[in-house]
């Protein structure tokens, strides 16, 4: 590989840009020639680091060690790599026919996060960057283990995103981790902009209802899985992370919950799945009970909401699902709503609307307290990603008891417990209590 | 070799028509239904149509807070059975009767004494909507003036009626509770015979502290207060009784025990010669309530003699009362028949006989742990 040629070909591949600056220097019979792109390498270690001792240091020769023993440094493979590298902020210097390429990357999004979706009253209160680098150099730091180890891809025909695949490789289970890697070479798409797009593009089912993967921003919680033996992705650009295989009973648990005493994680933990059986089954079982089988309801509550429903127009299952739509919306809405208004919205929603409605007797008193009750069991549940795929198969039970009465909500449910445990995350079965074996032996074995 | 996919196909195609041959419970919301509230079957006057049945109906409000009245309505209808007035009723109200909240069943003293109970049980057995966890209880004069019965202070939505039998309310020991479902077994079970509490009826308020003892083709034996509640004592139905002790000069002491854990055990022993006698064992725990003289501490056994002696008496006085009469509230009938082989069992003809003339065995276990006083 000559290095005219080379110049030529990475001029030729940079041609479309007009951002590429090819420095040429030249003091004292010393020559380098320097290719960077100006917006993504950081000017004041350019000058600090190359500039100011090239005209300080006598020979060339010696300029040459020097760059060599500066931590950027970086050997050239191939063109493909030269310019890729240029891309991603490195800065490509050609000294004596030499190629050398050193990263001299300027990333602005490196701050760190504070929690904004897993909050927490105990426990540390920052999250991941948007930074790749600095998300590892987060996890890396929390997690003391040699046998941490961090896998990169690039992923994204486009935008040429890079991925980390980390996992601690004396817990990882193999078979997990060749799922993964054999998906992700599968993975075939023109811009990946998110951790969760990956998620799914990986998961290999896009019709499943439950979550394969748990999305996490805590380093605390990624330190946990990593020890649990589960496999890590991060995506550049992203202060998202997602954790792989999980089984359902991981998105009902919080990292609180070895913070607290035993017996307030206990209590914590009940009132948790209360709130998840709540969310799933009250609107339904309203349904069933009012409309098929009265008898079900304490006397006194049977007349009052025989009474309350005096005068509404409709059918007790379109009256659910009317009040349930307004209630998706409210939150839809103020997940999209500027911080500043959301409150707005959601008093005009919650209050006016749930007051309005009664007095129009368009629903019952009872009906306003189900909604909001559900409502409010649906954010008890820890991991976003669950809540919304309760709210999903909660609607199907709707439906189904709508048709069949109570029996058809048991029939349902029956049916939702088939539909888990016959899903499985990974190759793990996903309504697995306990967390994975570890498989030292086979480690050893293939290492 | 179909694919999986196909495979999947398939079953959805078999699977969704099948579905649809499944029917649930009829869609009907709960403000097209009218509760009921408590039956009450009577004789009627007429020749032709024997069964008068009323039913008490619950008028729903949207919040008892703005209405704390009690609101009921009241249909009436005689019939030649039962299904057929319930159906005219059903005509009588624009909505559909529902009879899964209706707790009370009264039935009027007159068709009791003419045995129709069987009859009326078949009715109210056979109705699906009707739970077999109603309670069910003798009305006098009727079932009628029973149910249309609103005491003062009633609260709405919860009859007053209910509170006498539903164990949370009142846990009087001269009250007999008996379900539809314990009815039934009583009425089909021989050697077992079915009792009903008497509701009776005062200007304002009720009176419920007699039972009725159905016999087969006899006359109800109606069963006083006093023996209502050894009754209860016996079938340890209730959790706190109260037993006055008197000595019999008059002169000597005489006290309330209140007895607040009782437990009684009751056997037949066969004899030969078809001779049985019946063993009754109950064991009575608790302490002294009311006393017309001091009581001493030290003499806490005499107490118990006492004690002792009284129940004795009173359980024989029961016990020959009911044998004399043929009456077995208790069951010793059962209880023989599940201790001997079928084919050395006394005919029933037999039994009663042998239960007429049985050897009354009473062993008291008295103890009383304080005179309720501090000294």
């Amino acid at each position: 590989m000559s290095s005219l040629e080379t110049i030529n070909w990475i001029n030729e591949q940079f041609k479309n840009t007009n951002e590429l600056v090819q420095k040429n220097l030249e003091y004292e019979n010393k020559h380098i020639l320097l290719f960077y792109i100006k917006s993504l390498i950081n000017s004041e270690m350019l000058q600090k680091l190359i500039i100011k001792p090239f005209f300080e240091m006598s020979s060339e020769e010696q300029f040459n060690l020097y760059l060599q023993a500066l931590p950027q440094f970086q050997e050239v493979q191939s063109k493909e790599q030269v310019h890729l590298e240029i891309m991603n902020g490195n800065i490509l210097i050609v000294i004596q026919n030499e190629f050398y390429l050193l990263d001299f990357k300027l990333a602005k999004n490196d701050k760190v996060n504070s929690t904004s979706v897993e909050t927490t009253i105990h426990g540390s209160q920052l999250a991941l960057s948007d930074n790749l680098m600095t998300n590892i150099n987060v996890i890396r730091s929390n997690y003391h283990q040699a046998s941490l180890s961090v896998e990169y891809f690039v992923k994204g025909e486009v935008n040429q995103h890079k991925v980390a695949v980390i996992y601690d490789k004396e817990k990882v289970k193999n078979d997990v981790l060749d799922i993964i890697r054999k998906r992700l070479q599968k993975v075939d798409k023109q811009l990946i902009t998110s951790t969760t797009q990956l998620g799914n593009l990986i998961n290999d089912s896009r019709f499943s209802l439950f979550p394969q993967m748990i999305m996490t921003e805590r380093p605390d919680r990624i330190v946990y899985n990593l020890a649990g033996g589960k496999v890590i992705l991060l995506v550049d650009g992203n202060p998202q992370s997602i954790a792989t295989p999980v089984v359902f009973f991981d998105f009902m648990t919080t990292m609180e919950d070895n913070y607290h005493t035993l017996f307030i994680s206990l209590f914590l933990k009940i009132l948790r799945y209360a709130g998840l059986f709540l969310s799933l089954l009250l609107p339904a079982l309203y349904v069933g009970v009012t409309s098929f089988t009265p008898e079900l309801f304490r006397t006194e509550l049977a007349l009052t909401v025989a009474g309350s429903r005096v005068g509404v127009p409709f059918s007790s299952f379109i009256e659910v699902l009317f009040m349930l739509f307004f209630m998706e919306l409210l939150l839809e809405a103020s997940i999209r709503l500027p911080k500043a208004v959301s409150a707005t919205a959601t008093t005009v929603g919650g209050l006016i609307l749930g007051t309005a409605v009664t007095e129009a007797s368009l629903a019952s008193n009872i009906m306003v307290i189900i909604v909001s009750a559900v409502a409010i069991s649906t954010f008890v549940i820890p991991v976003n990603e669950m809540a919304f795929s309760i709210r999903v198969v909660r609607l199907l039970l709707i439906i189904i008891t709508s048709v069949f009465g109570l029996a058809g909500l048991v029939l349902g449910f029956f049916v939702l417990i088939m539909y888990l445990v016959n899903l499985d995350s990974f190759g793990e079965t996903y309504l697995k209590i306990y967390t994975l074996s570890k498989n030292r032996k086979t480690t050893e074995e293939k290492t | 070799m179909p694919s999986k996919k196909s495979k999947t196909k398939l079953f959805i195609l078999v699977i969704v028509p099948l579905i649809t041959l499944l029917t649930g419970c009829e869609f009907m919301d709960i403000d097209k239904d009218v509760f009921v509230s408590m039956i009450g079957i009577d004789k009627s006057d007429e020749e032709d149509k024997p069964y008068k049945i009323t039913l008490k109906l619950y008028v729903p409000t949207s919040s008892f807070k703005q209405s704390p009245e009690p609101q009921y309505t009241y249909i009436t209808k005689s019939g030649e059975t039962l299904s057929e007035a319930i159906r005219i009723l059903e005509t009588y109200s624009d909505k559909e009767l529902e009879f899964g909240h209706a707790k009370l069943i009264v039935i009027g003293e007159d068709l009791l004494k003419e045995h129709k109970a069987s009859e009326v049980m078949d009715f109210l057995l056979r109705r699906p909507d009707i739970q077999m966890i109603s309670w069910i209880a003798a009305g006098r004069p009727s079932a009628e003036e029973i149910i249309k019965m609103v005491p003062q202070g009633e609260n709405a939505a919860y009859p007053a009626l209910f509170n006498y039998f539903d164990d949370i309310g009142n846990e009087s020991q001269y009250i007999v509770t008996t379900y539809l479902f314990d009815f039934r077994r009583r009425m089909v079970e021989e050697g077992i015979d079915p009792i009903l509490p008497i509701i009776e009826k005062n200007t304002s308020h009720f009176k419920i502290n007699k039972s009725l003892v159905l016999v087969d083709k006899k006359e109800p034996h109606e069963l006083p207060t006093l023996y209502t509640g050894i009754f209860n004592i016996l079938s340890m139905n209730i959790q706190v009784a109260d037993l006055i002790i008197k000595e019999e000069d008059g002169e000597g002491e005489a006290f309330i025990a209140k007895i607040d854990s009782m437990n009684s055990k009751h056997k037949v022993i066969v004899k030969n010669n078809n001779n049985i006698a019946l063993e009754i064992e109950v064991r009575l725990t608790g302490y002294i309530a009311e006393s017309k003289h001091p009581l001493k501490m030290k003499n806490l056994s005499y107490y118990n003699k006492l004690l002792e002696k009284v129940a004795k008496e009173k359980l024989t006085e029961f016990f020959s009362e009911m044998t004399s009469v043929g009456i077995d509230p208790i069951g010793f009938g059962i209880d023989y028949k599940s201790r001997t082989l079928h084919n050395k069992r006394m005919s029933s003809e037999e039994w009663k006989e042998a239960y007429k003339n049985a050897e009354i065995k009473i062993i008291i276990h008295p103890k009383l742990k304080s005179t309720g006083a501090i000294q």
